[in-house]
């Protein structure tokens, strides 16, 4: 029997799976299930997700301020591991990390929400057929090798991007990809969703402060209407902003100096690249 | 706005303590980044450390563990995978787990736990209503639903999630018919499955 074919009994298998109460044999079993077939895995995702939720539903309890004390303590005691650790990391082992986290957006069927994607984002659109491919075939390791060697010599060849950032709408949608080339300064802007700014309206790009009360938003350029837009900025600009948003505003912007007049569109957090 | 920011903030934080080992090394950047986190996320973390082991004391040895096991493995989390709560969330679970079972040979305790699983059940809901604009979606939608379940089901799913218990377990902690216990997973697991495929 095809488990794939009989979604309510899968979906009733799966939530069992994640709550714990398969037990024994027949966890064994689902497991192994899920070992061969993205979907079943898929299916135990979901509901391993909206189980994690269950912690965040308990009550509220202050702990007794000693415990930071003790944690504190415990961090500085701790040895410096050697730098080499994740910057020295051979490209393979970028990779590796880069699939692993496409591999569970790619199971999770898009129910997973997207708040912020980590990963090489001039790969685009090819990693992802890629994967989607990876996903349905049993993992061979010839296989695996092939299509790694292939996403390698692709990665060698592309500008060392270091800062990512997926901007979301409301709806945790994504809208508009950018990534940051520090050794060219430049900003690259993709328009992923189908949003169009009106013939009087410009979308403006900010680096948001690191808290409240650290200063204003700072735009960092004003988009035209191109699929793909290049912005130059400072890297002193773009690296301290813990996020970015992307505002509507006039045709042309906002004066500059001015702070954001529009409404918030698309905003989500800057993160390094796995180097 | 200010429930995505947090969820922004948090991802950043935890970002910063993963390249605390990065050529250019922010390894007091890491520490400050993680008092932040602390700051933030402790109370929720340690009301989960005491639903798991039902003691203040060994709360506060699985909120330290955790928050030194977040230092550790900061470098793995993946936002598209789970919302940063619940990835905390589960960690706290899970080393909450091996503390129980790390005493489990004590029978002395043993009592204890089982007295206060009882009373937890008898007083029925014990959930505070939820600061629901703090929440992630995916926690918005579990609450929602579990609200629906009769609370005698909410409190054995929270329970068996919670503290990984199998239904023998379960039935045993609280003193009630393995059959019972049975029912109320499965009619509990039933109308989550129906409600939570509406939320998507």
């Amino acid at each position: 029997m095809n488990l794939l074919n009989h979604p309510e009994l899968l979906d009733k298998l799966a939530s069992a799976y994640a709550l714990g109460s398969l037990r024994g044999g027949a966890r064994r079993r689902f497991e192994a299930l899920a070992r061969q077939s993205p979907g079943v895995r898929s299916a135990a995702l979901v509901w391993q997700e909206r189980f994690a939720a269950m912690t965040e539903l308990q009550p509220v309890q202050a702990p007794d301020p000693n415990v930071w004390k003790r944690i504190e303590n415990l961090i500085q005691a701790q040895p410096v591991a050697a730098p080499a650790s994740t910057a020295g990391a051979p490209v393979l082992e970028r990779l590796r990390r880069m699939l692993s986290l496409w591999r569970g957006a790619a199971l999770a069927g898009g129910l997973a929400t997207l708040t912020a994607v980590v990963v090489g984002l001039n790969l685009g659109r090819q990693v992802e057929q890629r994967e989607a491919q990876l996903a349905q075939t049993a993992p061979q390791t010839e296989q695996l090798s092939r299509r790694n060697a292939e996403l390698t010599a692709q990665l060698e060849s592309r500008p060392e991007i270091q800062y990512v950032a997926v901007l979301n709408d409301e709806n945790a949608a994504a809208s508009v990809l950018v990534t940051f080339d520090p050794r060219r300064n430049t900003l690259t802007l993709k328009r992923v969703g189908d949003f169009r700014e009106s013939p009087d309206k410009s979308l403006e790009l900010w680096a948001l402060p690191r808290g409240a009360g650290q200063g204003a938003p700072r735009s960092l350029g004003v988009m035209d209407g191109g699929a793909v837009v290049r912005l130059t900025a400072a890297a002193s600009e773009v690296q301290q902003a813990p996020a970015l948003a992307i505002t509507l505003e006039p045709k042309g912007g906002v004066p500059p100096g001015s702070g954001p007049t529009g409404p918030i569109l698309f905003k989500g957090p800057l993160l390094q690249t796995p180097v | 706005m200010a429930h995505d920011f947090d969820n922004l903030q948090l991802i950043a934080l935890i970002d910063r303590i993963a390249h605390r080992d990065a050529v250019g090394g922010r390894s007091s950047d890491a520490e400050t980044a993680l008092r932040e986190l602390y700051e933030l996320t402790s109370s929720k973390l340690f009301g989960v450390a005491l639903r798991v082991v039902n003691n203040r004391n060994w709360a506060e040895d699985v909120l330290q563990e955790a928050y030194l096991n977040i230092w550790r493995i900061a470098g793995d989390y993946r936002a598209p995978l789970s919302p940063p709560m619940a990835w905390m969330g589960v960690i706290v679970r899970s080393r909450a787990l091996d503390f129980l079972r790390r005493r489990a040979s004590e029978r002395a305790d043993a009592g204890l736990e089982l007295d206060d699983a009882i009373t937890e059940t008898v007083a029925g809901d014990s959930a505070n209503p939820m600061d629901t604009s703090q929440a992630s979606q995916q926690a918005q939608a579990l609450y929602e639903c579990m609200a629906r379940l009769e609370s005698r089901q909410r409190e054995v799913v929270s329970l068996a999630y919670l503290r990984d218990l199998s239904h023998s377990e379960l039935a045993q902690q609280l003193r009630l018919p393995l059959g019972t216990v049975k029912t109320w997973i499965r009619r509990g697991l039933e109308q989550l499955r129906g409600c939570m495929g509406r939320f998507a």
